[in-house]
């Protein structure tokens, strides 16, 4: 290993439980399902407490290379790329039907 | 880093099938099952509509007592291409915010028939005369209640902005689903063994039209793998007819037939638009929470370390 190694990061910031107010599996789900993409996370899961309790606790622990807050912040940004590229392509897509119906009718 | 992120699959494929002003029909194409169910549940109860959310009743001698008639003008789909101005009671914090919209409705029978009460005698607020409730083809309306000689109703409703998850009437979709893509495979060096009658009587094993047999080469092709239902008959005939593994059918896990029907609130097109922007939203206000969260966080180390 040419790389030097770096020290741990402290177990203060590698694991952590975020509680996400106002929000449910919509969000919940997608990001866990990022997080579980990422190689660098060693666990990550949610519970919604009660039904009618609004809140998603979210549990993520890392592997040590990057903080449990980084790993997070980069599954937010991935989901905000998808929905982005899904929203512009979408577009897309309308525009070419519309412009299609159009040229039926013409 | 670079390398990591390679293994997420970050740029899904749209491909819109058919576009009506009330419904509309696309491919989800190279996401999985998470980002799915996310869309569905944003069209569902986040994609925010006005419905009407307040009544005041003046006269009622109706059948229908208050409560249900209010209730029954809650689910009255009301045109909301203008939501986007409004806010929300919870959202509104300036004045001039525009949060309500006032409907009339006023309505006696003098005639010796049933009169019909519909969503054609809300007269609409005069300030907003877009926004009203949506209209069929056939121009009927919708029917609120019935009135006999004498009956009378006059109320005042106030429309609001609102989402789904606080009540079923602010949902701009009637009904939103996805199916998995079927993958079908026919094992054809197996299928060779049976007899043309066989493979007939096999075709007509499934009860929706998913195989056809090719008058030429006499062999069993797959005409329509969408119009498979998952209902498992054929695999259960080709067991029957003592060849199991005849076919072989799987549920792709990345691509996804999702259907949007709307109530008439908003059109289809709007409302998957408008989801994409609600999850968008959520992300964005996930990061700057984390933000400030991380500051505060660091604040406190700093605070202790002193």
């Amino acid at each position: 290993m040419t790389q030097e190694r770096k020290a741990p990061l402290p177990k203060s910031e590698t694991s952590l439980t975020y509680a996400i107010e106002d929000e449910d599996h919509t969000l919940g789900n997608s990001l866990r399902f990022l997080l579980n993409k990422n190689p660098h996370v060693d666990f990550v899961g949610y519970s919604i407490g009660h039904p009618s309790e609004h809140r998603v606790q979210f549990r993520i622990q890392t592997t040590g290379e990057i903080t449990a807050t980084e790993a997070l912040r980069q599954a937010c940004r991935d989901l905000k790329q998808i929905c982005a590229h899904m929203k512009q392509t979408m577009a897309e897509e309308v525009e070419r039907v519309k412009s299609g119906a159009a040229d039926m009718q013409s | 880093m670079a390398s990591i992120r390679k293994t997420y699959r970050r740029t899904p494929k749209v491909e819109l099938r058919s576009l009506t002003e009330e419904s509309c029909e696309f491919v989800l194409s190279n996401t999985d099952v998470s980002m799915a169910n996310a869309l569905r549940r944003v069209f569902i109860s986040w994609v925010p509509t006005i419905a009407i959310d307040l009544v005041e009743i003046t006269t009622n001698t109706t059948v229908l007592n208050d409560e249900f008639i209010a209730h029954r003008l809650g689910l009255l789909p009301l045109v909301s291409s203008r939501v986007k101005e409004m806010k929300s009671p919870f959202e509104s914090g300036e004045d001039d915010d525009w949060t309500d919209v006032e409907f009339h409705l006023n309505v006696k029978c003098t005639g010796d028939d049933t009169m019909d009460v519909t969503s054609n005698d809300i007269q609409c607020d005069p300030r907003h005369p877009d926004v009203r409730p949506v209209t069929d083809p056939e121009g009927k309306g919708i029917l609120i209640v019935k009135l006999r000689k004498n009956q009378e109703l006059n109320l005042t409703a106030i429309a609001r902005k609102g989402i789904g998850k606080d009540h079923a009437k602010w949902s701009p979709v009637a009904t939103t689903f996805f199916q998995f893509m079927p993958e079908i495979h026919i094992n054809q060096a197996l299928m060779e063994t049976l007899t043309l009658e066989q493979k007939q009587e096999w075709i007509d094993s499934s009860p929706t039209k998913v195989f056809r047999l090719n008058p030429i080469t006499r062999q069993v092709e797959v005409e329509n793998a969408e119009a498979y239902m998952y209902d498992g008959e054929c695999i259960a005939k080709a067991e029957e007819l003592g060849k199991p593994g005849l076919v072989d059918i799987h549920q792709r896990q990345d691509m996804f037939i999702f259907k949007v029907e709307s109530t008439g609130a908003l059109k289809p097109d709007a409302i998957v638009v408008m989801g994409l922007d609600v999850l968008l939203n959520k992300t964005h206000d996930l990061i700057e929470s984390l933000e400030t969260e991380a500051q505060s966080h660091a604040a406190q180390a700093g605070g202790l370390d002193s």
